[in-house]
């Protein structure tokens, strides 16, 4: 759904463009140019690397930063609102949670000034942190802070909710637990999610929009970013294989109908569409490394010049291997 | 900490046993009339407990030179403490002159503090924010801190006095004026203390705030005030121990100030604290205004002690 459909409709619907020149002690300027639209209900990710500007950009939504640019929300522009009055939810990757006050006076924090409907132990409960109301922060783990850090946004019946990193700094189990519950806690709220994991970007996000150096260089679905990156950027970032095909040996002959469209020989494929030993390999090459990952094994095969990593069953390092591509998964990116 | 109380236990032993040690040593130079030996014990022993705790050389060397400072900081205080004549100080105490004095000494200050925190605070949080000029400002505040206090107290004169900024304000030997220039010398400990709490304040927290609905005010009243609340109590208390410790600035501008005296119920006149000793030292002894000192010493010492009992209380302040 675009921007235009949803006018009309009771739910909000973001848009933005954020244009800013941010500044920070001994550092160089940093342009930020991005634009964004989010559908009532909606979550859009922001997926980009360290430093790539996806948290100015949230939070300059969000009003934190002044800049040239728009934002409106339904059918407000909130481009010049204070904070205060534009009516969002915001989670922040380290918590800040109101340290002097205790949980339950955290997650009512915002209703003293917006009209909300939501009942704090309700949304305690259902974040299944009720046994907390009457803790104070510093004395939780960092699993329950963002429980209550997220209650505390939710309680306020923001139109959206932006969230900075909100897993980040979670160790694995309890970030994987509280990724289940952002599913049911994001399946109905419009929501601007920044990440620079992928798994999360791709777990959360209705789409994703890869952000680098300040811009937005391709939105779309989780399945379009992931199998048809539009650039190297984007497939290696998103963890596919990137090579030329005047890497490969000479004697490899890529299947017809492996490549699409015109292109200067730079091709990604992700590493589940490269086929470990199949019965009439297109290519043959050694392994040089293998990494024990979550469900089995990934082999980086050198074939040619080029590295292409594939799952594997484990066999050793420094065996030689045959590999091929399924069909149609080779797609050629921008350098 | 949990991993350094254990340690935490075992040292208590070894503390008291050399705070023994010390007393009894200062107790035996003091009565052989030698001080001068227990300063000797001092260096000493210093390099002998850094040596012990396995600080080698370089922590033998460290403790001796910081014990030379400790020396010139703490041995004067000690050689004070011991050399009063509890006669005398009884005899101070019981001075209506040494009442109105210390009233005098402890409430002016209190009134400097609390204007100082007053006009400070919000100054202090626009600094913590920056803004065009703020460096200007900044070095304004510090100015006080360079100005020799007579300097401050002439200023004042000239700034406050019948051809100043309010010449129907009268500042000469009044309240207000001793008021002016406590606040005058003792402001920048209030602000920059204050400051500091602030800039120390995780962005983010007001942030939440504000996003979360709170207007800006709403969020300085409920998050960041709070939150810098010791660091404000802490520059309160500094900007008062600088007003009570205020001589030039007060001796140029209100030598002996006029004001209003509760047990009294009526306008009294006396001397801000440090002036009255020395007028106690050039025109009675060095004992007497040693015995003098001595008591404002005490009641600083423990309003000192009671306010940062009550900052410490279930570790929230206010």
């Amino acid at each position: 759904m675009t921007r235009d459909d949803a006018i009309g409709t009771t739910e909000p619907n973001l848009a933005a463009h954020v244009d800013a020149t941010f500044t920070a002690d001994g550092a160089d300027p940093f342009d930020v140019d991005a634009e964004l639209s989010v559908s009532p209900g909606e979550t859009l990710v922001i997926l980009g690397p360290s430093g790539s500007g996806k948290t100015l950009l949230l939070e300059s939504i969000a009003g934190f930063y002044p800049h040239d640019g728009h934002v409106t929300l339904g059918d407000r522009d909130i481009t010049d609102a204070p904070p205060e009055d534009r009516t969002f939810g915001f989670v922040f990757q380290d918590y800040a949670l109101f340290p002097h006050m205790t949980v339950r006076e955290n997650v009512a924090f915002g209703q003293r000034y917006r009209d909300s409907s939501r009942d704090p132990a309700d949304l305690l409960r259902d974040l299944r942190v009720a046994d907390l109301a009457a803790r104070s922060p510093p004395t939780l783990s960092g699993g329950e802070r963002q429980r209550v850090a997220l209650a505390r946004a939710l309680a306020v019946d923001p139109d959206a909710i932006l969230l900075d990193e909100p897993l980040s700094a979670l160790d694995v189990p309890t970030r994987e637990s509280l990724r289940e519950d952002l599913t049911d806690v994001l399946a109905d709220v419009t929501a601007v999610y920044v990440t620079h994991n992928r798994t999360t970007a791709r777990a959360l996000g209705d789409r994703i929009a890869v952000m680098r150096d300040g811009r937005i260089v391709q939105t779309g679905t989780p399945d379009e970013i992931f199998d048809d990156p539009a650039s190297a950027f984007v497939a290696r970032f998103t963890g596919a294989n990137v090579f030329e095909l005047t890497d490969l040996p000479d004697d490899v002959a890529i299947p017809a109908d492996a490549v699409l469209g015109d292109h200067d020989g730079l091709v990604a494929i992700r590493p589940e569409y490269v086929v470990f030993d199949p019965e009439e390999p297109v290519a043959t090459g050694e392994i040089v490394r293998v990494v024990r990952e979550d469900a089995g094994y990934r082999a980086t095969i050198r074939v040619g010049d080029a590295a292409i990593d594939a799952h594997s069953r484990g066999p050793p390092r420094g065996e030689t291997i045959g590999i091929g591509f399924h069909p149609g998964r080779l797609r050629p990116v921008e350098r | 900490m949990s991993h350094s109380s254990s340690a935490g236990r075992r040292r208590l032993p070894l503390l008291l046993a050399v705070a023994t040690v010390q007393v009894v040593a200062f107790a035996l130079a003091y009565v052989a009339d030698q001080p001068t030996l227990y300063a000797a014990f001092m260096l000493l022993s210093a390099v002998a407990l850094a040596y012990g705790a396995r600080g080698g050389l370089a922590g033998a060397a460290a403790a001796l030179l910081g014990t030379v400072l400790l020396i010139a900081l703490a041995f004067p205080l000690l050689l004070f403490a011991a050399r009063q004549d509890p006669a005398l100080v009884l005899e101070k105490l019981g001075d209506p002159g040494v009442h109105r004095m210390l009233y005098l000494s402890i409430y002016a200050p209190l009134l400097a503090a609390v204007f100082a925190l007053l006009t400070g605070v919000p100054l202090a949080y626009l600094l913590s924010k920056g803004f065009p000029g703020s460096e200007l400002v900044q070095s304004l505040v510090d100015l006080p801190l360079v100005v020799p206090h007579s300097v401050a107290g002439i200023i004042i004169l000239f700034g406050f006095g019948p051809r100043g900024a309010f010449p129907q304000l009268s500042i000469l030997g009044t309240m207000v004026g001793a008021v002016l220039a406590m606040t005058f010398v003792s402001a920048p400990f209030a602000v920059n203390s204050t400051r500091e709490a602030f800039e120390s304040l995780d962005r983010r927290v007001e942030h939440a705030a504000r996003i979360h609905g709170a207007t800006s005010f709403e969020t300085f009243r409920r998050i960041s005030f709070p939150l810098a609340a010791r660091g404000i109590l802490t520059g309160g208390v500094l900007a008062w121990a600088r007003a009570v410790s205020e001589f030039g600035a007060v001796a140029v501008v209100a030598y002996t100030i006029r004001f209003f005296y509760p047990p009294a119920g009526q306008t009294v006149r006396a001397a801000h604290a440090p002036v009255f000793i020395f007028q106690e030292y050039l025109t009675g002894s060095l004992e007497s205004s040693g015995a003098v000192a001595f008591i404002l010493l005490v009641v600083s010492i423990a309003i000192f002690l009671v306010i940062r009992s009550v900052a410490q209380d279930g570790g929230r302040v206010l």
